[in-house]
């Protein structure tokens, strides 16, 4: 292990240098950006998916779970073998990692855990719209949300009339029945509901055209890379995948947890495939609870832990780089004494990137969405801005 | 006026005589608790969480030890062991006995406010307490509790096993406590969640507007710390809810601006004080108009079910009729948009859908055995609609404002699932007269309806098209 307790992240330059920019939008609104979230559900493994390289002390603790042939990403960091669109990306300077990052949540609740990622909040249920929702709403982009998924999630909540695609197997009504509810609504100036009807008939079309209507997070993927890469399309799409939460058997190249991220990689090529150049203009983040704990337990997995780390991926990114400010893996260091510390509110990411591509201000975004908290501008570090 | 079927109901059905007058019609139904109509098995709350504890136990110390390096062998034998607890059947199971009341029972109305009690009081998803024990939680301690004070409801959801395992409140552990002391001797710290304190307080009886302060949460929680489910190495998190005293807070505790003396008895108290509280009869008057009339409830609805409230000490069938009146009051000039549930419900009762298995049908699966689809119909149906009850994501339930349940994929569900329930009618049930009849009896300006749904020829589409015209989405 190379790696010492560097600053990268560290520097409040950035903050002052933004300081005396305090537009509230700002001008570059040429392009289409989009914003993707996947939430990975569970508790993702930061240390399986992103193993620090060479460290004796992790070494030791997870010695059934040490994957082989990890794929060596710089002196210190590896990527999990079965992530091979990630890695294509990265090698094209499109993928990038924040590590021992997570939310401000330091307890073990799956439940309290997944709310406070959606809400960006510090106490469970006390807030009940999603950070992603308001941040959106402050930016005036409503109607510009697609959820890939049934109900809305909580984080796109706060904003109205967000899409969801989640196929029904079954067949919708024919056209001229839509079309017939749609002219009702509107005479009966329900115009929620007339707006509504026009896009279920617009997707009619489309889906007559052969679309796959399958609900894997690989072919939704592909279909809301073509959805963002319309001009007038959504510019923020959110996906879940579950399964991260891996006590037993998580093992190995082959373990439970490979499974999940196997999902995760999936979407990474299909949003590639569908959104074709305009992955230029898309940044693509991951969302987690917490990480998990180093040792590994009696059943060979692992338990509910803290720190985890971040994936990202898009044209938006400045380059290929794992981002950390790196706490150590000696006991003293770990949290509690037992899990991967985070020493960057992930918080500061999601608020960099609503910043980057929404084109607001850092400084808004932060007291708007996240209520002042003290977080880190790091959009010029990570992003191109 | 004919909405109001609709609003506190689920609709008239087709052998359903129009009642002479409505309001006593839906107000004679709040008075008792009538027996299930469902004449299927009906399984106790202990029996369903001695199967979800064996799920746990034999997953958690068994399987997860045994197939340690054998991820596939550890996903077959705990399929097994979900079928060995019917973890795919019981909340089906409870899906039957729910509907029942809406579609075949002589008092929908209850049925109506039931949903709203079990979504207000919610056990939302956590763990697999959907597939094994929230169905008949909302049996046990909510409909069972229909016919009494409010208070009653809220002592018994309080410390129900349900409220206090999904709230975490085992792990609420006063800091001075015995058990805080000998966790600190093993260099060990435990303390106080304050998850279920405020949950009482901010969802279930007083809400924000009382406006308590984040120390009465905390003061609150120490209130209920040692309330928690009897651990024993086979049986975990499952064993019935004590009070023990070992993790209470000692002291007095002050929770707007009462004193509460240290022990078992001091829940109780408090309880009783928060569904005193002013605050309290407003917050559930706003949620009952919220549910039944409009999103925005003006005060004006609200203050007649205060008023029956404060007359009768919140006593529940007073508030339920007070509720209803207003409904009947307003139904000409509000239309609710109806969850997702709401609107199977009416749709099924109105035009005769077969939704629910026969109970001889589910009383045939064996434990042990997958249940077979049709056994699992509603369970997926619910969840395609995108509203099981059970599975809220949070514990402030399944929202009442229309703007959540308004989304493009939502909205498609309604329309492919009424095209499916038309065919799971009986013969008689699909012809002209039928609808006609229906809607007759059901919308109070059936020439407008029929003149749009005709404009289409087959039977389905005007079917399609009625339950998804303005008039039925909102009711």
């Amino acid at each position: 292990m190379k790696i010492s307790r560097r600053n990268f992240l560290k520097g409040s330059a950035t903050t002052l240098f933004l300081a005396g920019f305090n537009f509230p939008v700002l001008a570059n609104t040429d392009k289409k950006k989009n914003l993707v979230v996947i939430m990975l559900r569970g508790g993702m493994d930061g240390l399986c998916a992103v193993p620090i390289i060479g460290d004796k002390n992790f070494e030791k603790r997870r010695k059934d779970l040490i994957l082989d042939e990890t794929i060596k990403l710089n002196s210190d960091f590896a990527l999990h073998p079965k992530l091979k669109n990630f890695h294509n990306l990265w090698q094209n300077n499109l993928g990038a990692i924040v590590h021992a990052t997570n939310i401000p949540y330091t307890k073990r609740s799956h439940f309290d855990g997944q709310n406070l990622m959606e809400t960006g909040g510090h106490i469970p249920y006390s807030i009940k719209s999603g950070w992603l929702g308001r941040g959106m709403k402050l930016a005036e982009l409503k109607g510009d949300g697609l959820a890939l998924a049934l109900p809305m999630p909580l984080l796109l909540r706060g904003i109205p009339s967000n899409d969801n695609f989640y196929p029904s197997k079954k067949r919708l009504p024919r056209t001229e029945l839509l079309q017939l509810l749609k002219s009702v609504y509107t005479d009966k100036s329900e115009h929620d509901l007339a707006n509504m009807m026009e896009i279920i008939a617009n997707r009619s079309m489309m889906s007559s055209g052969g679309t796959s209507m399958s609900r894997k997070n690989s072919s939704l993927a592909y279909k809301a890379g073509l959805e963002l890469k319309k001009i007038n399309g959504p510019r923020v799409a959110v996906f879940e995948v579950d399964g991260f939460d891996t006590h037993a058997a998580q093992g190995g190249v082959n373990g439970s947890h490979s499974d999940s991220l196997i999902e995760m990689d999936s979407i990474f090529k299909s949003l590639e495939k569908g959104l074709g150049p305009e992955i230029e203009n898309t940044l693509v983040l991951t969302l987690t609870e917490f990480g998990r704990t180093i040792e590994q337990n009696g059943g060979r997995g692992t338990e509910h832990g803290y720190g985890s780390a971040i994936f990202m991926a898009g044209g938006l990114l400045k380059k290929s780089q794992v981002y950390t400010d790196w706490p150590g893996l000696k006991r003293k260091e770990l949290f509690e004494g037992r899990d991967l510390n985070s020493t960057i509110d992930a918080r500061s990411v999601y608020a960099s990137a609503m910043s980057t591509v929404f084109d607001t201000d850092f400084k808004r975004v932060q007291k708007e969405v996240f209520w002042g908290d003290k977080l880190q501008d790091l959009s010029d570090k990570l992003f191109k801005i | 006026m004919k909405n109001f079927y609709r609003k506190v109901a689920f609709g008239l059905g087709p052998d359903e005589k129009v009642p002479s007058d409505p309001l006593e019609w839906a107000k004679d139904q709040l008075n008792e608790i009538p027996e299930f109509s469902w004449k299927g098995k009906i399984l106790p709350e202990k029996e369903l969480r001695n199967h979800y504890r064996d799920y746990v136990y034999g997953d958690r110390k068994v399987l997860r030890k045994k197939f340690k390096n054998d991820k596939d062998g550890y996903k077959r034998e705990k399929n097994k062991l979900r079928h060995a607890t019917g973890q795919k059947f019981w909340w089906n199971l409870e899906l039957c006995i729910r509907y029942s009341e809406a579609l075949k029972s002589e008092t929908p109305v209850l049925a109506k406010l039931w949903y709203f009690w079990g979504n207000h009081f919610a056990i939302s998803e956590k763990d697999f307490l959907a597939q094994y024990t929230t169905g008949a939680y909302q049996r046990e301690i909510i409909r069972a509790n229909m016919n009494q004070n409010f208070e009653k409801m809220a002592q018994e959801a309080t410390i129900g096993w349900s409220m206090i395992h999904h709230l975490d409140n085992e792990q609420n552990i006063g800091p001075k406590s015995q058990e805080a002391k000998w966790a600190r001797e093993k260099g060990k710290t435990k303390g106080v969640n304050e998850n279920h304190a405020r949950e009482l307080l901010e969802l279930h009886t007083v809400s924000p507007d009382c406006g308590y302060t984040q120390e009465d949460v905390i003061q609150m929680a120490y209130i209920m710390s040692g309330w928690r489910p009897k651990w024993g190495k086979r049986r975990l998190e499952t064993g019935d809810v004590h009070f023990n005293p070992d993790a209470h807070e000692p002291g007095t505790k002050i929770v707007l601006g009462k004193k509460y003396k240290r022990g078992r008895k001091s829940l109780s108290v408090a309880i009783t004080d928060l569904v005193n509280h002013p605050s309290c009869r407003k917050f559930i008057a706003m949620k009952l108009c919220r549910y039944l009339i409009t999103d925005n409830p003006t005060q004006e609805m609200m203050e007649p079910i205060i008023n029956a409230w404060e007359k009768s000490d919140g006593f529940l069938p007073e508030v339920h009729k007070a509720a209803v009146e207003v409904a009947f009051n307003y139904s000409d000039k509000y239309n609710k948009f109806q969850n997702p549930e709401n609107w199977l419900l009416q749709m099924s009762k109105m035009a005769d859908v077969d939704l629910i298995p026969s109970p001889s049908f589910m009383d045939l699966y064996k434990l042990g055995n997958k249940p077979i689809k049709d056994q699992r119909a509603l369970e997926r149906l619910m969840d395609e609609l995108g509203q099981h009850p059970y599975l809220a994501k949070q514990p402030n339930g399944w929202s009442d404002m229309s703007e959540d349940w308004m989304s493009p994929e939502l909205l498609i569900r309604r329309l492919v699932y009424a095209r499916e329930a038309y065919y799971k009618k009986s013969g008689k049930s699909q012809t002209t007269e039928f609808y006609e009849e229906m809607i007759e009896k059901n919308y109070d300006d059936p020439t407008e309806i029929l003149q749009i749904i005709n404009q289409h020829k087959e039977l389905v589409h005007k079917h399609v098209i009625l339950f998804n015209l303005p008039e039925t989405l909102k009711s």
